[in-house]
């Protein structure tokens, strides 16, 4: 694992990293314990250039093409990258599993805190499934739940982000109901559509998409408008975002089905904002 | 993103009667966005704050009326996307932009493509900011206007015109870009044997930082003091200085760390001629809105060194001694309205010290530290003003500068305002990363301070000698 960050800094500057968490492996019994550690990276290169660099220093830390889900001496990938969004076929980013798995968002939280939230949804047990290094007991070490953000849905203006963010982060998940209750303030949220609960390995293969705004601008719905519910089969424009008197587009970025429009018609977006949920499963 | 519905409410406002801005965008962050936030609030104008997806729960963002965010992290696309934060001025209806300091504040560009787009830009006039951004240009417009410049040149083209320059203005000289800033493409000669090898790195790391190669070269002052001029200039030709700061006390990144005003032993020769060179200064370049003019001083000879066409960070302390808001007067002159006040109405009282405190580390050269702010106590009581964006838990994150605060006091007199000072220093605490606090307090204690005969020198080799 040092050997890999070492090979990291050849990228870029490694601004943060994560302590080591050793996990129970995921999808294949019998096997020795994984090692997990997460770190941001500030590189120059483009996220496909990122990904191949990464491929060509697991080739040299050893790993070998070859069974998936199975023993290796490496594992490199791409969480996040800035905001990028693609689903080339060689590279999704935001990584789709992202959401899913603890040994990610554990070391992941660790180092940002805007991953806090997602870790505390996610089942205890899994969590507590993934501990640092050096760690004695079963505590993982991992921080309370992020009170502090969450405290601060009471006040008005976060609250309706923070909803709209966790309704987000629902939708891309396996949860199907989730409560949270602090001081004054509970919030309910649940799933419209009804996926039974998956309790075992591996998740289903429904991958939701987020399409958000990539600029700041006036939120317009192609004509005909597209409608929740809506399937198809190629790359659409669903919409585009008016800015400074120019038309941007926003397309699908492949075929799929609406899940939900999370902007209305006509809006003001701002960078980042989610405009449709897609499932491309 | 945020919308609250005390925007409906508000009236639009007016001082004497005539209408200003209804909403203002604050293209900035940290505690800049909140005092100018401050302002427009006690004016009775909505703001609209914009913020990059690693400032979502900051202090700027929650104090406004409205917020946008305008893309991640790293500054290029965040408070430098000049698109997004155009478009979020002009989907929220904004009348003005204030750009706080740093970031877009003087880009002449983005001044213009305010006024493009119907939006007033909270400063100087584009030309001002292009003229006085360029160095060498500044300095020519300066000396026009009759203010005394370093002895120097315009721009040397080439290693003999430099090297026959350098002569005619005495070794040791220096070599500056004119695009410069921060110490890149500077390089001081002692001797004419080590001129054209620094000629030649001078033009490359100049070439290299700002894609603009050219330099000019300067007489070196030696161990000068950094003092300033606050000038305010309005629409109808107003023009008024409000006194000097000494900023003196620098890290060796050439970074200020403590200022005050006024600037000690400085005689009333030269602090006249200052005034009286700031003031006709602006007139010449019909000067409108807040401005800097710094100029080095040593012994009895104070030379023009580069204009600021923008509020400063360490504005506060002019307005403890001359009891004025700047930033108010900014909006106020951008909005078309006479400045508040006239030159004799402004009159100094006192002493006014600021000490920045950074996210650093003062025994590893000042190196910028992030991390989550565990603790936080400010201090508090008479005289004692704190600008900040800090709560407790506050993230710091790794792309912006590291300034966390700025504590000022005021006394009746300069020991009573470092008295207050020390008392300001030792009542805060601030736990998660290192802090220039201790350092400062220890600064204040020097015999150099405490007798105010310090310059430009005194700190890196203060750095240099504890260690």
């Amino acid at each position: 694992m040092e050997r890999a960050i070492e090979g990291l800094r050849e990228f870029g500057a490694v601004l943060r990293r994560s302590s080591l968490y050793r996990t129970r492996p995921w999808g294949y019994a019998g096997q020795p314990d994984f090692v997990n550690a997460v770190v941001t990276l500030s590189t120059d290169l483009s996220p496909l250039d990122l990904l191949r660099a990464l491929q060509a220093l697991e080739r040299r830390l050893g790993r070998v093409p070859g069974i998936r889900w199975g023993p290796r001496a490496i594992d490199l990938d791409i969480l996040t990258y800035d905001d990028v969004q693609t689903s080339d076929a060689g590279l999704r980013l935001p990584h789709p599993h992202l959401y899913e798995r603890a040994f990610v968002l554990v070391p992941l939280a660790e180092i940002d805190p805007a991953f806090a939230r997602a870790r505390d949804a996610l089942d205890p047990v899994e969590v507590a499934g993934v501990a640092a290094l050096g760690d004695t007991g079963a505590e993982p070490r991992v921080s309370p739940p992020a009170g502090g953000s969450l405290a601060a849905m009471s006040r008005d203006a976060h609250a309706a982000d923070r909803i709209r963010r966790l309704a987000e982060f629902l939708a891309a998940s396996d949860v199907v109901s989730l409560r949270i209750d602090r001081e004054d303030t509970s919030v309910e949220l649940g799933r419209r559509f009804g996926l039974a609960p998956v309790p075992a390995s591996p998740a289903p293969d429904v991958r939701v998409d987020t399409i958000r705004a990539d600029l700041v601008g006036i939120f317009r719905l192609a004509r005909p408008a597209p409608v929740a519910g809506e399937s198809f089969a190629a790359d659409r424009e669903l919409a585009h975002i008016e800015a400074l008197g120019i038309r941007n587009p926003v397309h699908s970025l492949g075929g799929g089905r609406i899940v939900s429009i999370a902007t209305g018609d006509g809006s003001p977006v701002e960078y980042g904002q989610p405009l449709f949920l897609l499932d491309r499963g | 993103m945020d919308r609250r519905s005390n925007t409906a409410s508000r009236c639009s406002c007016s001082i004497e009667g005539n209408v200003i801005f209804r909403k203002v965008l604050i293209a900035n962050r940290g505690e800049i966005a909140v005092r100018v936030e401050r302002a427009c609030r006690e004016l009775g104008i909505a703001t609209v704050a914009v913020f990059s997806e690693a400032d979502r729960d900051s202090e700027h963002v929650a104090r406004a009326d409205e917020a946008f965010c305008v893309g991640p992290g790293p500054v290029a696309r965040s408070y430098l996307n000049i698109p997004n934060i155009i478009s979020t001025a002009l989907i929220t209806g904004c009348d003005a932009v204030h750009p706080g300091y740093g970031f877009l504040a003087e880009n002449a560009r983005f001044a213009e493509i305010c006024g493009d787009h119907g939006l007033t830009f909270i400063g100087p006039r584009p030309e001002v900011i292009a003229a006085m951004g360029d160095k060498a240009t500044a300095k020519r417009v300066m000396h026009e206007a009759g203010v005394a410049t370093t002895p120097g040149t315009g721009i040397v083209a080439n290693v003999d015109e430099a090297r026959k320059a350098a002569g005619a203005i005495g070794y040791p000289v220096l070599i500056k870009a004119t695009a410069g800033g921060g110490g890149k493409g500077m390089r001081v000669v002692e001797h004419e044997a080590d001129l054209e090898r620094a000629f030649a790195s001078a033009t490359a790391e100049a070439e290299a930082s700002f894609k603009d190669g050219r330099v000019y070269l300067e007489r070196l002052i030696a161990n000068p003091r950094h003092i300033e001029i606050q000038v305010l200039g309005d629409e109808f030709g107003n023009v008024v200085q409000l006194g000097e700061r000494d900023c003196s006390m620098q890290k060796p990144s050439h970074q200020k760390l403590i200022e005050e005003s006024p600037a000690p032993h400085l005689s009333d020769r030269v602090r006249a001629s200052l005034y009286e060179m700031a003031v006709r200064a602006c007139r010449y370049v019909r000067y409108t809105n807040a401005g800097t003019l710094e100029f080095l001083c040593a012994g009895d000879e104070a030379y023009f060194m580069e204009m600021n066409t923008r509020i400063q960070v360490e504005h506060p302390v002019t307005e403890m001694v001359y009891d004025v808001d700047l930033v108010r007067e900014q909006i106020r002159i951008a909005a078309g309205e006479p400045m508040s006040f006239e030159q004799r109405d402004i009159v100094p009282r006192g002493h006014a010290i600021e000490c920045r405190i950074n996210a650093e580390d003062a025994n590893a050269n000042f190196a910028p530290q992030c991390g989550t702010l565990t603790r936080l106590e400010f201090p508090k009581g008479p005289n004692v003003r704190v600008d900040t964006h800090m709560r407790t838990g506050t993230v710091i994150p790794p792309y912006y500068d590291s300034m966390l605060a700025k504590i000022v006091t005021f006394g009746a007199s300069r020991p009573a305002a470092i008295e207050l000072m020390e008392r300001a220093l030792s009542e805060t605490v601030i736990e998660g990363v290192s802090t220039t606090v201790g350092v400062c307090l220890e600064l204040l204690r020097t015999p150099e301070f405490q007798a105010g005969r310090y310059d430009i020198g005194f700190l890196p080799s203060y750095v240099k000698a504890i260690r």
